[in-house]
């Protein structure tokens, strides 16, 4: 409901900017508030954003970044809502912007935010260290199936987007594993190569070191269809030779991590129109494209009613999850 | 010696004049932000990482890392001279460093740290170039209980000696465990102790609680006494220096003690921070003559320093070759190792051995470079001892406040530092040691998930921590170090007793 | 007046005693007991809040007993209790803390720039006997400084306040 309005609001926006929108162009440094801490996947989307928008005289403006990663992001978003109408301020994040609330009692909704662009969609995967006896995704969740909670499954935090796919899979499945959750993608997949959990739900980019070691390999992919064609990563296999999860038959079709761009609530729509008109441009350029096949993130690029379509569908998947396992709060 | 090979060929990459100068502007750059409290290493590294899209991934790693030694470097120079540790790995450097700088020794000190910085980065980058890959595929056998093991060690280390009395000890370890638990608990992903407060939220943090403790604190104690500083302005003589390094080799026993701790909490990711607290405390507990520790003892200022940047250096092991940073510094050059399109993992010696070898020659040149201006700088900053100080102390005073509101842009953390100045005063005139809360700061939280995370995986069994050699070892280490004190100061009153009666 | 070790000891003890409550009732808000998979949120701030209680007990006891044995000692002719801070201090100290208030409270409403000028020359002026206009450009000098290592070079903002727009600083 709360996503429904926004997207008007973008839509409206949207329309009502289009003929105008050189009207608005910032009048003093921008800054890009990230929410998560420095060296994060999140930083360096907006890190990159950052160069290709001064590289290429997108934006002449100085552009500064601060890193707000506390209580996982939610301290940029309550930034936002502090700095209300304020045309200077980019917040840069997943989808954490609109599902924190649901399971973290917080002083920000999602509308005091407003969407500006995803530019990204980064991918899940299903990952086995390399001489684990699981060969599909489906032989992991049947051993989980016959020794219930018993077999453990890394993730990156507490009731995020790893915990949440894990559940999905429980749910969809009727299988029981053992959350464990760490500090960060790159720990997990650590701890996963070193064999202290059986499987984790990373992104390409925070297993890709260790898949090209040998030392894991990655079942299946959570997209509609297969990843991109790609130079060979480990032996002759290639990010396109992963196999669906639905090719193999676990029935979640489409589990992706948008990385989005948000203003504070308030602005005017000639300022919304300005930076989608940016971001346009810098997912057009050869260094986006260069950024996003280094870290095997999909290309994508939604703003208006496209993206508050996407946010609507992410947000009703995930807290149906959240709901089933009891996270929501009031 | 295929290592020694690649090493050599690594020196043909880094030598070049483009290179040396990016070492010396990285490293000048990295004293800057190493000196102010707050600006740290990450922030700084994370500031030149646009600028290095428009260099090749060797010469940008190589200026970053110049930039990280620069400000591992500057970090201890105003641990000495003011009591505010520059960056969260020298706090241990101020025990004994800021006394011994008091009683006039300023050249003395600063010439102590940057000597042992250098000899510990050596010494870490040497076990780099031999051991990379062993080291590596040991640090794959740390998993959770492993991890709350090591921390349980750095306490036990630190504790276990302690001469304040147990009770306040007691309250300061609690104390700063309490802080360290407001925020976000990653574990569990439930917000702790905030009572409401949205500036609670993201956690104190631990830079702002040491600036205050020590920074404010000690300037606090200093105007009690009067508007200048205690201990007298110090002979500026390069002299000094020269007898100073002279001096050195007595410390042989620390050197290697601390060096061998800061390249293990290097490769097993403990950081830099608590290698130099455990080095500091395994230094204090297992002297025996001499001054008592916190007096300005040289070895207080050998075994925190050389630890840490050995630990500094040995942090880019874990970081390069398993895509996990054992430092902040790590975490966001790791970062730009992805931006400029490399994947750290077990491959990168592999795939990309100019970058991985010339960024390990480069680390002994830097280093090199970086003791050598940060002991031309010896001089100026002692000199800084020497402005009056109704000038310099509201010049320290700023600065604490500048460097505390960069932590993370948020006024909220000003009234922290004016809060944990009083409280950093008052602690230390009542003989409440504040090392207890800082470590619990810095490991309380760590040690917490890693304890949580065992508990998950063993279904809430204790067992978990002696379940193999690995973990089993490093606990029985951790409580020997304990409890064995203890019983040592139990056993010498015995013997003690028996002669006299 | 003077303050005694004693009474320092007294409200230093009470105020973690009570940091301590409020870490358990903070705690207990989240639950803080043991299940089947390893603690809940609240169980250590709860058993750290209960240490911190019973340490900051064991100090409050132990400072009457020295207070007790020291007037008994004062009383048989000894020397009298150490004082924490004796007038001259406390008034050093109490002019040196309201100065850090007035900075913090100028900081938070003026920005750091102008927090800092107004505090170092202050400083200067009032407490080093320097003439105003030095002092008042040491204070600028600082600011400039400030300024230009951390906007220009490291471009991190600090706080600005109200004065900083008119000059065409953002």
């Amino acid at each position: 409901m709360t996503m429904t309005k926004a997207g008007l609001l973008a839509a409206t926006a949207m329309m009502l900017a289009a003929p105008a929108s050189a009207q608005f162009a910032p009048s003093r440094p921008v800054e890009f508030v990230v929410a998560s801490g420095a060296g994060g996947g999140t930083d360096n989307f907006a890190r990159t954003i950052q160069s290709v928008l001064t590289r290429d005289g997108i934006m002449d403006n100085p552009i500064v970044v601060l890193n707000k990663g506390g209580g996982s992001g939610a301290e940029a978003f309550l930034y936002a809502r502090q700095n209300e109408g304020d045309p200077h301020k980019l917040i840069f994040g997943t989808n954490n912007v609109y599902l924190l609330p649901h399971v973290a009692k917080l002083a920000y909704t999602t509308e005091d935010l407003q969407p500006v662009a995803a530019l990204a969609l980064d991918e899940f995967l299903v990952w086995v260290k390399a001489d684990s006896p699981y060969q599909t995704v489906m032989d992991l969740v049947n051993a989980a199936k016959d020794a219930p909670g018993t077999i453990p499954f890394g993730g990156s935090q507490s009731k995020d987007t790893d915990e949440t796919l894990v559940a999905l899979i429980e749910q969809t499945t009727g299988a029981d594993f053992k959350y464990v959750p760490f500090n960060g993608g790159g720990e997990v997949g650590v701890q996963l190569a070193g064999g202290h959990v059986a499987a984790n739900v990373n992104n390409p980019n925070e297993n890709v070191g260790q898949w090209q070691a040998g030392a894991i390999r990655p079942l299946c992919v959570f997209a509609p269809e297969r990843m991109a064609e790609s130079e060979p990563v480990s032996g002759d296999m290639g990010w396109h030779d992963i196999p669906t999860c639905a090719e193999q038959g676990l029935d979640i079709t489409s589990y992706q991590m948008p990385r989005t761009v948000w203003l504070p609530a308030g602005t005017d729509p000639e300022v919304l129109a300005y930076y989608q008109d940016a971001l346009q441009k810098v997912s057009e350029s050869q260094d986006w494209k260069d950024y996003l096949a280094k870290t095997s993130q999909s290309a994508t690029f939604m703003t208006g009613e496209e993206l508050a379509a996407f946010i609507d569908a992410s947000e009703a998947d995930a807290v149906k999850v959240f709901e089933a396992e009891g996270w929501t709060v009031q | 010696m295929g290592n020694f090979d690649l090493l050599m060929q690594g020196f043909g990459i880094a030598i070049t004049p483009m290179h040396l100068m990016l070492m010396v502007a990285g490293v000048l750059m990295g004293l800057v932000v190493g000196v102010l409290p707050g600006l740290g290493a990450p922030n700084g590294v994370s500031l030149l990482i646009p600028l290095t899209f428009t260099l090749d991934p060797t010469s940008a790693i190589i200026l970053l890392s110049s930039m990280y030694w620069g400000a591992l470097f500057g970090g201890s120079t105003t641990s000495i001279l003011f009591n505010i540790p520059g960056e969260p790995s020298s706090v241990a450097t101020t025990f004994d460093g800021y006394p011994m700088a008091r009683s006039g020794e300023s050249t003395r000190a600063l010439t102590l740290a940057f000597m042992s910085a250098g000899f510990g980065a050596l010494l870490g980058v040497i076990v780099i170039t031999l051991l990379a890959g062993w080291a590596s595929r040991f640090a794959l056998r740390f998993g959770a209980p492993e991890y709350f093991a090591v921390y349980f060690l750095a306490f036990a280390a630190f504790i276990g000696m302690g001469s304040a009395a147990p009770a306040k000890t007691l309250v300061s370890l609690a104390t700063g465990l309490l802080l360290a638990s407001v925020g976000m608990d990653s574990v569990t992903g439930s917000i702790r102790l905030t009572f409401g407060f949205e500036d609670l939220l993201s956690g104190i943090s631990f830079l702002v609680v040491v600036i205050g403790l020590f920074g404010i604190g000690e300037l606090l104690s200093t105007v009690q006494e009067g508007l200048r500083f205690r201990g007298v302005a110090s002979r500026i003589d390069l002299r000094d220096v020269f007898r100073t390094i002279a001096e050195l080799p007595r410390y042989w026993a620390t050197y290697i003690r601390s060096g061998l701790i800061g390249i293990w909490m290097g490769i097993t990711p403990g950081g830099p921070t608590a290698a130099s607290f455990m080095s500091y405390g395994i230094a204090r507990s297992s002297s025996r003559k001499g001054a008592p520790f916190g007096t300005g003892r040289p070895e207080g200022i050998v075994a925190p320093e050389t630890a840490d940047h050995s630990a500094g250096s040995c942090a880019m092991l874990p970081m390069l070759a398993l895509g996990v940073p054992s430092s902040a510094t790590a975490a966001v050059m790791m970062g730009g190792l992805m931006i400029w399109g490399l994947t750290p993992g077990p491959m990168l010696f592999a795939t990309q051995p100019d970058f991985v070898w010339g960024l390990i020659a480069s680390m002994y040149v830097s280093n090199l470079i970086g003791v050598v201006l940060v002991l031309a700088t010896v001089p100026m900053f002692a000199a800084l001892l020497r402005i009056p100080f109704t000038i310099i102390g509201p010049m320290i005073v700023a600065i604490c406040f500048v460097g505390a509101y960069t932590v993370s842009n948020a006024t909220f953390d000003l009234w922290l530092v004016l809060i944990f100045g009083l409280v950093g005063y008052l602690f230390s005139r009542l003989d409440y040691p504040l090392a207890p809360l800082v470590l619990a700061m810095v490991l309380g939280h760590k040690a917490e998930n890693a304890f949580h995370q065992s508990m998950v995986l063993s279904d809430g069994s204790l067992g978990i921590f002696f379940a193999n050699p690995l973990v089993s070892g490093i606990m029985a280490v951790g409580i020997a170090l304990l409890v064995l004190p203890k019983l040592i100061a139990l056993g010498s009153r015995f013997r003690r007793r028996v002669p006299v009666e | 007046m003077t303050v005694k070790v004693f009474h320092a000891e007294l409200g230093t003890a009470v105020t973690t005693g009570l940091l301590g409550l409020a870490g358990m009732i903070g705690a207990s808000e989240l639950g803080h007991g043991w299940t089947e998979s390893g603690p809940q949120p609240g169980y250590f701030p709860f058993y750290v809040g209960l240490i911190l209680i019973g340490a900051s007990l064991w100090n409050l006891v132990a400072a009457f007993l020295k207070h007790r044995a020291a007037h008994r000692h004062a009383a048989s002719g000894g020397e009298v209790e150490e004082p924490f801070l004796d007038r001259e201090r406390a008034r050093r100290l109490g002019v040196f803390i309201a100065a850090l208030l007035a900075f913090v409270v100028a900081t938070l409403t003026l920005g750091i720039y102008a927090g800092s000028i107004l505090y170092i020359a202050w400083s200067a002026w009032r407490q080093g006997g320097y003439r105003l206009p030095l002092a008042l450009g040491v204070g600028v000098a600082f600011a400039v400084s400030l300024y230009l290592i951390f906007e220009v070079i490291f471009k991190i903002p600090l706080l600005k306040g109200p004065i900083e727009p008119l000059l065409g600083i953002y």
